[in-house]
């Protein structure tokens, strides 16, 4: 069961310093640059805290860093061993997360715990509490209405925020929010009628706000029916530049590397690192081999992976509409324009 | 000097974590490279032999899977298993030196330490074949994964009906094992054998193998209802060999291909073995044809 509580804006930096003492903080906050993106706080009276903008990079980087060791490794003549490591990171509280990391959150779960069971992620997850914020205006380049996980998430945080002007509506979804009410209640208050009705005015408002019409739904019917024309792809490729970037920037984009680096003559550690199946080594076998051959079959299996492969193994396309990759990729070959080639008849 | 990483004990860590998290994730196995032995130009058979006693009576794999070899300070890699199952953890592995890390271990000698992680994947079904007829097809390299289920037959070689092993290779240079195919023969094996490009001494047959295997088909005592064939190639093979056992009347069912991708995890997390919705390292690499069939772009 979920309760409803108000937190009043003043109280927002007083619940913050509590919470920054019990939990390592990390919240969206403004770089001198002038971008908003999710960083470890250091200390709360001194944060840019900024919950006007959409934060540019997902958790991704939090949850499944760029770069891992995995293991550490000690080879000479003697022998050869191999010690995993884990890290054992503090239980970290995760502030102002949009609706579309929140779902991009749970794909991952999906992805890290099926079948096998992969120790680094799900050691941080683990130890992990979310606190969501929704989206009362969408931004220009979203589209989470489409994918189905957004502007008001309802899944997957253990505080859910709502912005109502002078206070928020807070929506306690699991047992960790449930706790962080109870354990600091002297910044929340019973909710009222009026303001819970006053959130559900607001979602409609904010569901009628998206500037982008990217039909997800239509894309996904057409290639389960095998009707998205070759010539998509073909013109998809041209334009791509091969950066890896709306791979880099996507919240539900886990394809990994595995390398070894040596940092000594008898010892190294192995790494995890983020790869991207648009770069031409991704399936390339020893020998030269490569079955996902031209840069079009690249482009195909990337779109197909979201919209048609996760749909059939998930049953919900693993795009979340966040729009970074529309951001990011200056040739233009993101989902929305895939999405808009697709649906054209 | 070895990095100083902190040991980390994640059982006792606060926040819990449960032992099945950890699993066998990451381990592997150490083991000693015990003979190397040079097959043809490229191609090494490396014998591998899992150096706790305990493990290695433990290690035990079917037929068609596979384990990622481990090289200190290069990486890992996927290679089918080619020795018998009987023989637990005294691995064999036929290793063609092709890329970065085959190309390390060519240069490896006897007595060096690898790691070894796995089994992983399906294997060829050969429980289910018992009191058949079996077909082992192979094209070039995929006489190596074929060892594994042609050992396990001949374990059991009562049990089974007719056993065919057809193998085609570029040259006869490129033939591999040739010193095993006498005993092969001893042990009521019918062995045929084609290169493509026949070198002066050559006195078998030439041309491809779909050439051996409709000869085969065109005897009488073909019978596909009480077939198994398994195929491994390159994809190339599959399709024509496949074609022609349809052809002939076996059931698509029956037939087992051996696909290959490229891997870095061997768990379906890394993503990019993938058919479809289909994990090579989870689901395969042991498909039945009419799977294969229904992969898109599989072969």
């Amino acid at each position: 069961m979920s309760s409803s509580h108000i937190l009043k804006k003043d109280h927002l930096i007083p619940l913050l310093r509590k919470l920054g003492k019990a939990y390592r903080l990390v919240a969206p906050m403004q770089n001198r640059h002038g971008d908003t993106l999710f960083a470890e706080v250091a200390s709360v009276e001194t944060m840019a805290l900024d919950l006007d903008h959409q934060p540019q990079e997902s958790l991704k980087p939090f949850l499944f860093p760029q770069q891992e060791v995995i293991a550490a490794y000690e080879a000479d003549q003697a022998g050869y061993a191999l010690h995993p490591r884990y890290a054992a990171p503090p239980p970290t509280l995760y502030f102002g997360v949009r609706s579309c990391d929140l779902a991009a959150i749970l794909y991952m779960d999906v992805i890290f715990s099926q079948r096998t069971r992969e120790p680094h992620y799900l050691g941080r997850r683990h130890n992990t509490v979310l606190v969501g914020l929704n989206c009362n205006a969408p931004f220009p380049n979203c589209f989470c209405d489409a994918t189905k996980n957004g502007p008001f998430s309802e899944l997957g945080a253990d505080l859910q925020l709502t912005d109502l002007g002078d206070r928020f509506l807070v929506t306690a979804g699991r047992a960790q929010g449930e706790t962080i009410v109870s354990r600091w209640p002297q910044f929340f208050s019973a909710a009222e009628e009026a303001e819970i009705k006053k959130q559900y005015q607001l979602y409609l408002e904010a569901r009628g706000g998206f500037q982008r019409q990217v039909h997800v739904d239509l894309a996904i019917r057409r290639l389960a029916e095998g009707m998205v024309d070759e010539a998509v792809w073909q013109q998809l490729s041209l334009r791509c530049q091969d950066c890896a970037g709306c791979a880099y920037v996507c919240p539900t984009c886990t394809c990994f590397t595995i390398v070894d680096q040596p940092r000594s003559a008898t010892s190294g550690e192995r790494l995890r690192c983020w790869d991207a199946c648009t770069f031409a080594g991704f399936t390339r076998m020893a020998g030269g081999h490569n079955p996902v051959e031209p840069k079009k079959a690249a482009i195909k299996h990337r779109f197909l992976h979201k919209l048609k492969y996760d749909v059939e193994k998930h049953g919900r396309p693993s795009c979340v509409g966040c729009g970074r990759c529309l951001d990011i990729c200056f040739g233009g070959t993101d989902i929305a324009r895939f999405v808009e080639l697709a649906s054209e008849e | 000097m070895a990095p100083q990483l902190p040991f980390i004990n994640l059982l006792a860590q606060p926040g819990g974590r449960r032992r099945q998290d950890l699993g066998s994730f990451e381990y592997s196995y150490q083991a000693e490279i015990t003979n190397v032995y040079p097959l043809t130009k490229a191609e090494k058979l490396y014998q591998l032999q899992l150096i706790d006693p305990e493990e290695r009576r433990r290690f035990s794999f079917l037929p068609g899977q596979f384990v990622m070899l481990e090289l200190p300070g290069i990486g890992e890699a996927p290679f089918s298993i080619s020795s018998s199952p009987l023989h637990h953890g005294d691995l064999e592995l036929c290793i063609r030196d092709v890329g970065n890390l085959t190309h390390f271990l060519s240069r490896m000698q006897r007595g060096a330490r690898v790691g070894i992680s796995g089994p992983f994947g399906t294997h060829f079904p050969v429980e289910n074949m018992v009191g058949q007829d079996v077909l082992l097809i192979g094209g070039g390299l995929g006489i190596v994964p074929l060892r594994a289920p042609l050992f396990a037959v001949l374990e059991n070689r009562s049990r089974y009906g007719r056993l065919d092993v057809m193998y085609g290779a570029k040259s006869p240079a490129d033939l591999l094992f040739t010193y095993q195919y006498d005993s092969w023969r001893q042990f009521d094996v019918n062995l045929a054998i084609t290169v493509d490009r026949p070198n002066r001494g050559w006195r078998g047959a030439t041309g491809l193998i779909t050439e051996l295997l409709k000869e085969r088909i065109a005897k009488a005592d073909f019978q596909p209802a009480t077939s198994f064939a398994i195929v491994c190639g390159p994809p190339v093979m599959f399709r024509f060999v496949c074609a022609l056992l349809t052809e002939a009347g076996l059931p698509m069912q029956k037939m087992f291909v051996s696909l290959e991708r490229r891997m870095h995890c061997g768990r379906g997390k890394c993503c990019r073995c993938n058919i479809g919705a289909t994990y090579i390292c989870l689901d395969g690499p042991v498909f039945d044809y009419w799977t294969v069939m229904n992969l898109k772009e599989a072969i």
